[in-house]
């Protein structure tokens, strides 16, 4: 029992980090049907960024998510206005999964030129530390990771919720044309949305980086479970994403004590296709017809 | 009727520029051969110079082109200049055959070595075979390179990687049997060079009564060591065998501290064989007593390595301490080469490989021999960490200190 | 069921000159070259039977492609090859087990739409990719897999892979064609079309998409078995890897989707030159970096593809003095007027 539960704690520490990812990817489908499979090599593009600056400046990689939110939102926008904007005719939607696909091959080229294919690891001074509650273990990052992860969620929701600008995004989301009718610009924030998305990628990449060892080609294993989450959740429901990754994070981690880690990542493949089997359309995801 | 005519001037145009072309390219290819036949010898290399592979691509492109500016600082293979055709296999096996196609039929290179991985060793060094080329490579150690059963093959490390641990067996059978552990655990990463080494020496040590109380593998994908270290611990283990890599040997020695188990030997595969990164990743003052196996130091006192290791701080900066083991392996397999071509005195392969079979090779990377499919016949080094320094404990020949025991973590 | 003359001598001559060129090139490094570009164009034209004719975009086809090559490995580690060319006799069995095997694949992952299917079949080839790695007895796990060595004379060694996968890349040209020719290509492009509409009239959509899935997924498996058996060694990250996915989409997107020949011509024209680059470019790591710039430019410029832009400017021109001509490279695609009703 007391193994059990020591996994669950730990499966919702991780599954907050990855509710944080993909919660932007999720709203970023909600806003333009983009998927952007380069949220994964965006996640694994900020680890460095953050690593690097806590090796050369000393900068905790915590505090460096104030640095890397703006400049990887700024990349996000560029990638949009760059990549995701020009894709014309009836299938961009699918175009946009290729597209981004490619730029994820190309953050992960560039990584492998810039730094090296070794794993890494940002060892901060608190990395091994833990502390102990109840005769369960909580590390450290995990717990500082997860604080943040859920602090930028809130914000994030309070962003969508209370902000003139949130509206116009959940307008979007809800109906285009209405939304174009009542003067607010798509475009214009598909592309800051594309941007919103890419900064939870950023957040949680310096947290990730905390936690993880990480090299370029990480993306793939991140990317395949990001994805898996946001289908399981729902397409466009951030809440649906939220609860997707702490079943994952839960999952994984108990089957990885109880049965095998070998057979960890395959459990949570189970869950999402026998949820799929019953209802196509995930937790919270609205019937979807051709979109 | 303007518009025909300019587009037959469009069409003649275009067959002038690609005839030049041709013209070209032809030229430059008899240039090639003329002036590769008058000096220089052409070794071709594939190495994974992007992709996954590609670290350890890049240093093994070091330890070759040391090896060339070396071996043409003394006069080349038989008087004439080597030239490397060192190209890109993505870490993909299918370049990697596209590859060795190319450079033995396409630029008909004169010799071959070998690329990086077992992964991509195995498909290419069948290329090799078929072509009768010699095919002496750094670092396809895994039992597939040899299961093939090529007689061209020359592994150019002491023992084949399945072995990796069997230093570690000998040992510990080497002690009288009140100083053996009595119990073992054997954690291993799902990899064809972490785990197996590891079942075979837990084989060994269970037929000599040494009782496994642990034995499991995890994923290559794992992040998260601790719950395994956990379950390590809870089994009470007198020896800790770790099947590992890189960062999850760091890890596990790290879960060790954290949980403040001190077992009487601990020994991780890979990772602890580092002698740059091991410390800072763990602390220095924590590896006092870690046991792992290697086969190239930089205090290695080899046939040529301290002339390699002072090439190298010269080419590339840093200390001896910096120098991947790849870099070290890849100009074993240069020395070799020049070794026997000097002799066979000929560049022809058939010959080279009788040659190769007859004879034992000094390299930085120890002496070297081989049975018939190219599996070395000789036994990797244990080393271990005494007073903040990795050295080689066992076998006594070439041991630098006496194996110490474990003592607690700090 | 129509057949063209001009269609016919087209295919006819194009199939013909595929088999001179191995007699015509015969240099090993030309019909290796030449045997991974047919494979690519099977790859391509097997996919885009599927995702280019009903628009369901499928991301995980390379498992298929593991599947095949798995097959292929197991049944021959235990038993001898004779001549060597066993290997070749059982690909059909390969073809119809693997596709039988993706039914219920399919059947779970086209309960879903469009962008989720996408998503659905590229977590399928990660699952794949893990239980190849998983499943140690049977796949030998991370340790890979040998295959035995082809007993062929060195001199020609590269002509029974290249037939071979000739062979893969007619058949599935020949089962394009007919899809495309036959009631079943009709409702594929009415699926792709509108899929509520076409079921609302009557349209079998699910059983339509299975079959061509299904389908699609036995000719992969074999471009996978021949290639597991031509490298003599396969591992899980090589068997399903996503850079052959990659690989096999986006020849179809080159040329054109929905296209007969498009997924051919366009790799034709792409894996040579990867190859060629990949060796040339060697010392400048960017490799990953060109193939990723490549992606975007085709993607970017040529949503359609070189056929149906080349064929758009051909009809244009066409249009100025006869009626609309009806022609294999023009996708399968609604015109217009059809697409508004």
């Amino acid at each position: 029992m007391h193994t059990v539960v020591q996994a669950v704690i730990l499966g919702v520490l991780t599954g907050g980090v990855y509710a944080l990812m993909s919660s932007g990817l999720t709203l970023v489908f909600g806003i333009m049907r983009v998927i952007n499979v380069a949220q994964g090599a965006m996640v694994i593009l900020a680890a460095y960024l953050s690593s690097l600056m806590f090796s050369r400046i000393g900068l905790d990689p915590f505090l460096s998510i104030f640095l890397l939110v703006p400049a990887m939102f700024v990349v996000g926008v560029a990638a949009q206005l760059l990549f995701i904007r020009s894709l014309r005719g009836d299938h961009s939607v699918e175009m946009s999964l290729l597209v981004t696909w490619a730029l994820a091959l190309g953050v992960e080229g560039l990584l492998s030129v810039g730094f090296s294919t070794t794993d890494r690891t940002t060892l901060t001074s608190y990395a091994d530390k833990s502390w102990s509650l109840a005769g369960y273990q909580f590390s450290v990052p995990r717990v500082i990771g997860f604080g943040v992860s859920i602090l930028i969620l809130v914000l994030l929701f309070a962003l969508l919720r209370y902000t003139k600008f949130g509206r116009s995004i959940r307008a979007v989301v809800q109906n285009v044309a209405a939304a174009r009718l009542l003067g607010v610009d798509p475009a214009r924030v598909s592309a800051i949305g594309f941007g919103i998305g890419v900064s939870t990628a950023a957040a949680a990449g310096a947290v990730y980086g905390v936690i993880y060892p990480f090299n370029p080609g990480s993306h793939y294993d991140l990317i395949s479970r990001l994805l898996s989450i946001i289908v399981l959740g729902g397409l466009g429901s951030v809440g649906g994403a939220i609860i997707a990754a702490l079943l994952l994070g839960i999952t994984e981690s108990v089957v990885s004590v109880e049965v095998s880690p070998t057979w960890a990542a395959l459990a949570f493949f189970i869950v999402l296709i026998a949820v799929l089997i019953v209802r196509p359309q995930g937790f919270f995801g609205l019937r979807e017809r051709t979109l | 009727m303007q518009r025909r005519i300019r587009l037959g001037a469009l069409a003649v145009t275009a067959s002038i520029v690609v005839c030049a072309a041709l013209a070209s390219t032809v030229a430059a290819k008899t240039d090639g051969h003329a002036s590769k036949a008058a000096s220089s010898v052409v070794i071709g290399i594939s190495l994974s110079l992007s992709g996954d592979f590609s670290d350890e691509g890049k240093a093994a492109k070091r330890g070759y082109q040391l090896w060339q500016a070396e071996v043409n600082a003394h006069g080349g293979l038989l008087g004439r200049k080597v030239q490397l055709k060192i190209v890109d296999d993505t870490s993909s096996p299918t370049q990697v055959v596209t590859n060795y196609e190319n450079l033995i039929t396409r630029d008909k290179v004169d010799l071959v070595l070998g690329p990086f991985s077992t992964l991509l060793t195995a498909p290419a060094a069948t290329i090799a075979h078929r072509y009768g080329y010699a095919f002496i490579e750094p670092a396809g150690g895994g039992p597939s390179v040899f299961a093939a059963k090529l007689n061209n093959v020359f592994f150019a490390q002491p023992a084949p990687a399945i072995k990796n641990a069997d230093v570690l067996a000998n040992y510990i059978l080497s002690l009288p049997k009140s100083e053996r552990p009595k119990t073992a655990a054997y954690p291993m990463l799902d990899d064809p060079f972490a785990a197996p080494p590891i079942q075979r020496l837990q084989k060994r040590l269970e037929q000599a009564g040494i009782k496994t109380v642990y034995s499991a593998t995890y994923p290559s994908e794992l992040t998260d060591w601790s719950p395994i270290v956990a379950k390590v611990v809870a089994a009470k283990p007198d020896l800790i065998a770790a099947g590992t890599q890189n960062v999850d040997g760091y890890a596990i020695a790290k879960g060790l501290i954290q949980l403040h188990y001190n077992p009487k030997f601990l020994y991780i595969e890979n990772g602890a064989n580092d002698p740059l990164d091991f410390p800072t990743k763990i602390g220095r003052n924590e590896t006092s007593g870690i046991m792992s196996s290697g086969d190239w130091f930089p205090a290695e006192k080899s046939n040529g390595n301290a002339a390699f290791i002072k090439a190298y701080v010269k080419a590339y900066g840093g200390s001896g301490q910096q120098i991947d083991t790849t870099s070290a392996e890849a100009y074993s397999c240069g020395q070799i080469l020049q070794a026997a071509v000097a002799q066979a005195h000929t560049l022809d392969n058939a010959t080279l490989i009788k040659t190769l079979h007859a004879h034992t090779y000094r390299t930085v990377n120890g002496t070297l021999s081989w049975d018939k499919y190219g599996s070395p016949k000789g036994e990797t080094i244990l080393v271990q960490w005494v007073g903040g320094k990795l050295v080689p404990v066992y076998p006594s020949k070439v041991a630098l200190h006496k194996p110490i025991l474990k003592p607690a973590w700090k | 069921m129509r057949i063209r003359a001009v269609g016919l001598a087209r295919g006819g001559t194009i199939l013909a000159l595929l088999c001179a060129l191995p007699f015509a090139f015969s240099a090993h490094w030309v019909v290796n070259m030449f045997v991974f570009t047919l494979m690519y164009a099977a790859l391509a034209v097997a996919w885009n039977l599927f995702a280019g004719y009903s628009g369901y975009i499928s991301l995980g086809h390379v498992a298929f492609f593991g599947l095949g090559a798995y097959a292929e490995a197991i049944t021959f580690s235990h038993t001898s090859i004779g001549s060597g060319y066993r290997p070749f006799y059982v690909l059909p069995l390969v073809a119809i087990g693997v596709g039988l095997a993706s039914l219920p694949i399919g059947w779970v992952a086209l309960r879903t739409r469009a962008i989720t299917f996408a998503i659905v079949t590229l977590t399928m080839l990660f699952v794949f990719q893990n239980l190849a790695t998983n499943l140690r007895s049977i796949t030998h796990g991370s340790s890979g897999y040998a295959l035995p060595v082809p007993t062929f004379s060195v001199a020609t060694y590269e002509r029974p892979f290249y037939f071979a996968m000739l062979g893969i890349l007619a058949v599935a040209l020949l089962v394009s064609w007919h899809v495309r020719t036959s009631k079943l290509g009709l409702m594929l492009f009415a699926i792709r079309g509108d899929e509520e509409k076409a079921r609302g009239l009557g349209v079998r959509t699910t059983g339509s998409k299975l079959l061509v899935f299904a389908v699609s997924a036995g000719l992969t498996a074999m471009a996978g078995a021949v290639w597991a058996y031509y490298l003599t060694y396969i591992y899980p990250q090589y068997a399903v890897d996503p850079l052959v996915m990659i690989g096999s989409v986006l020849p179809v997107f080159l040329g054109g989707r929905g296209t007969l020949w498009g997924p051919v011509l366009g790799a034709f024209i792409l894996v040579p030159a990867q190859q060629y680059l990949a060796y040339r470019l060697g010392a400048s790591e960017l490799y990953l970096v060109a193939y990723a710039a490549v992606f975007v430019v085709i993607l970017l410029v040529l949503p359609r593809g070189i056929l149906p832009s080349l064929g758009g400017l051909v009809e244009r021109w066409r249009y100025r003095g006869s009626a609309l001509a009806a022609d294999d490279e023009l996708p399968l695609q609604p015109r217009i007027g059809e697409r508004a009703a």
